[in-house]
């Protein structure tokens, strides 16, 4: 791990499972920022540059996650990072919001998909292989 | 002679002879008719159906040729015996071609006539019994034809789709539901249909007609036929065996089950809905006890405290929600024992009131009732009408401002009671205000977000009030405030 700390967005509805999350994450060395409301995330975004983002699906309205996923892959800086989606794995099949679809995915442009609650090491391993992924491209 | 006594007619100009011939058949037991010319002999003929007739082909008027003709024309089965004594070789042939039996030179003898008659007779009697059989061959024909005409009446006014093919997959029967299906334009009876049916169904059928030798089961295969449950099929195909146990073919049965997918979907949907509402709460306390028993993770005695704590209100927040779904089913299966009462809905409000006096204080919320005099009562079970306003003045209460209040009122219009409850809270727009009654639906934002609840309460008020053949409507005004208006029948 670099001596920066790596910043992560980690945004959430419940605030339980925020602040949960937000302490794991210190705890494995990344410094975390976290916003609760789809307008609040946008803006720390903006402001914070974050290295990595982590959203929850469902906050506001079903499809929140996805329209902010898709809303920073647009962004000048937020196409250089992974972005990616916390779902409760219920969600993906029976409801008619899931990415069941090619397109959709591409629209919503998300590097990968992490079911609710987090299994920490599982997460942290994906974010450090996709980062290197980033990384690499980027010294190309 | 059996006792039937064969029908003769003769017909001859010479008195002599035809009344000779008649005394001598009726002692041999014939029934004998007689005419004296020919055109009474045509007339005769034709009335009766003779068996035998014996035509005198000299006369005045007619020739025996032409009565013999004329008799045939109506009863082709009259054995028909031209007499002369002016026998030709053409004659002869002419009487046999045009239907004689035979030709009888007079004079005869009477061992001669008899025996004529008697071959004739037989004949005669093997001509009816052939037409007998013929007549009840073509009664069969029309009732088998009917028969038919019936079953595909039956067939056709199937809702089912049905189609049979035999063993080699050749159109045998169909029905229109069948092809609108398939959405099939025409199919030709002996047509092979397997290339022209869905892939999964051909396949079905292929079980059947492909093995050497077939098993009498059914095998079903359910299909999208338009996409988004918008058709769904069941197809069902059974094996038509012959008597002797071999493949006849195969009967395609097609029922409709978009309706049946359409509420299975919507209840997947609510599972899957419920799952995801019972699992937030149950990872939000899993995640804090990880939290306290992980050691590598530091935290301190009084965020211990406040963990728990929180855990503690997610799982209260938890088993109020388990009650209200449970209380949603209860009403679904409709197996809430009701007590069906007649009620003061005036009564119900002010114990409901005095009920959450305590938290209307602490929020300083003040309450205003109006009832409007002379109400009628309505029937219904009080756990439920109690249930519907203590769902609506508790959300007026919590979604209230601080020294907010909630105003109560009462009326009685076109059999209805018409209670009003308005508050001065936080309001809604009118996209949320759409959502309201659909299940876990809050309204989320900066100001809703400490305020606990299931997102079941108004679902719970919605299914109470249409229980009872009631109404209920919102109007809101973001940040101004909401007002709810239910419509209960009264009982009058």
């Amino acid at each position: 791990m670099d001596t920066i700390k790596k910043k992560i967005l980690l945004v959430d509805d419940d605030l339980d499972l925020l602040e949960q999350n937000k302490i794991l994450l210190e705890s494995k060395g990344y410094s975390v920022v976290t916003a609760d409301n789809m307008k609040d995330a946008w803006d720390t975004f903006k402001k914070e540059k974050p290295d990595v983002c982590v959203l929850d699906l469902i906050m506001e309205e079903h499809d929140t996650g996805f329209v902010l996923s898709h809303r920073i892959k647009r962004d000048e800086y937020g196409k250089t990072i992974p972005v990616f989606l916390l779902t409760s794995a219920t969600y993906v099949t029976g409801m008619k919001f899931g990415a069941a679809t090619g397109e959709e995915q591409e629209w919503i442009n998300c590097d990968g998909w992490f079911d609710k609650p987090i299994q920490i090491d599982e997460l942290t391993t994906k974010l450090e292989d996709t980062l290197l992924k980033y990384q690499q491209l980027k010294n190309k | 002679m059996n006792g039937i006594k064969p029908k003769v007619l003769i017909v001859d100009d010479e008195k002599g002879l035809r009344n000779g011939t008649q005394r001598l058949l009726q002692r041999q037991g014939y029934d004998v008719d007689t005419a004296e010319d020919g055109a009474s002999g045509i007339q005769l003929g034709i009335k009766n159906d003779y068996d035998l007739a014996i035509l005198d082909l000299k006369m005045p008027d007619i020739d025996g040729i032409e009565v013999l003709k004329e008799i045939k024309k109506v009863r082709p089965n009259t054995i028909c015996f031209i007499a002369t004594a002016f026998a030709s070789f053409d004659t002869a042939i002419e009487a046999t071609k045009l239907g004689a039996q035979s030709y009888i030179p007079k004079p005869f003898t009477t061992e001669e006539l008899i025996k004529h008659l008697e071959t004739g007779y037989e004949k005669r009697l093997l001509l009816v019994e052939a037409d007998r059989l013929k007549r009840e061959r073509e009664a069969r024909m029309l009732e088998i034809a009917y028969e038919k005409s019936r079953l595909n009446t039956i067939v056709n006014s199937i809702v089912d789709g049905v189609i049979v093919v035999n063993k080699t997959g050749e159109l045998v029967l169909f029905n229109p539901a069948s092809l609108k299906y398939f959405e099939l334009n025409e199919i030709i009876i002996g047509e092979n249909i397997l290339g022209i049916l869905p892939a999964s169904v051909s396949e079905l059928i292929n079980k059947f007609i492909v093995p050497v030798k077939f098993e009498n089961v059914s095998y079903s295969t359910s299909l999208e036929l338009k996409p988004n449950r918008e058709l769904c099929v069941e197809v069902t195909c059974s094996a038509v065996p012959h008597p002797d146990g071999s493949l006849a073919g195969v009967v395609i049965i097609i029922n409709n089950t978009t309706e049946l997918k359409k509420i299975e979907f919507v209840k997947s949907q609510f599972v899957s809905m419920v799952a995801h509402e019972l699992k937030a709460p149950v990872a939000a306390v899993l995640g804090f006890m990880n939290l306290i028993l992980d050691d590598s993770i530091n935290i301190s005695p009084e965020k211990e405290k406040e963990y728990i704590a929180r855990s503690t209100k997610r799982l209260q927040a938890l088993i109020e929600m388990v009650n209200d779904l449970l209380d949603i089913s209860r009403m679904e299966i409709k197996k809430k024992e009701r007590e069906i009462k007649e009620l003061r809905i005036e009564e119900i409000l002010k114990t409901t009131l005095e009920f959450l006096e305590l938290e209307l204080k602490k929020k300083g919320v003040s309450t205003n009732l109006n009832i409007a005099p002379g109400l009628p009562v309505i029937k219904a079970d009080y756990n439920e009408i109690n249930r519907l306003f203590t769902n609506i003045i508790s959300n007026a209460m919590k979604y209230n401002k601080t020294n907010g209040s909630i105003d109560i009122s009462v009326s009685y219009s076109g059999n209805y009671l018409i209670t009003k409850i308005s508050d001065t809270g936080i309001g809604m727009k009118p996209d949320e205000k759409e959502k309201l009654f659909q299940e876990f639906y809050r309204v989320k934002n900066d100001q809703t977000r400490n305020i606990p609840g299931t997102g079941l309460g108004l679902s719970i008020v919605k299914r109470i009030v249409e229980s009872y053949s009631g109404k209920i409507e919102v109007e809101s005004e973001f940040g101004k405030g909401t007002t709810f208006i239910i419509y209960l029948p009264a009982k009058l």
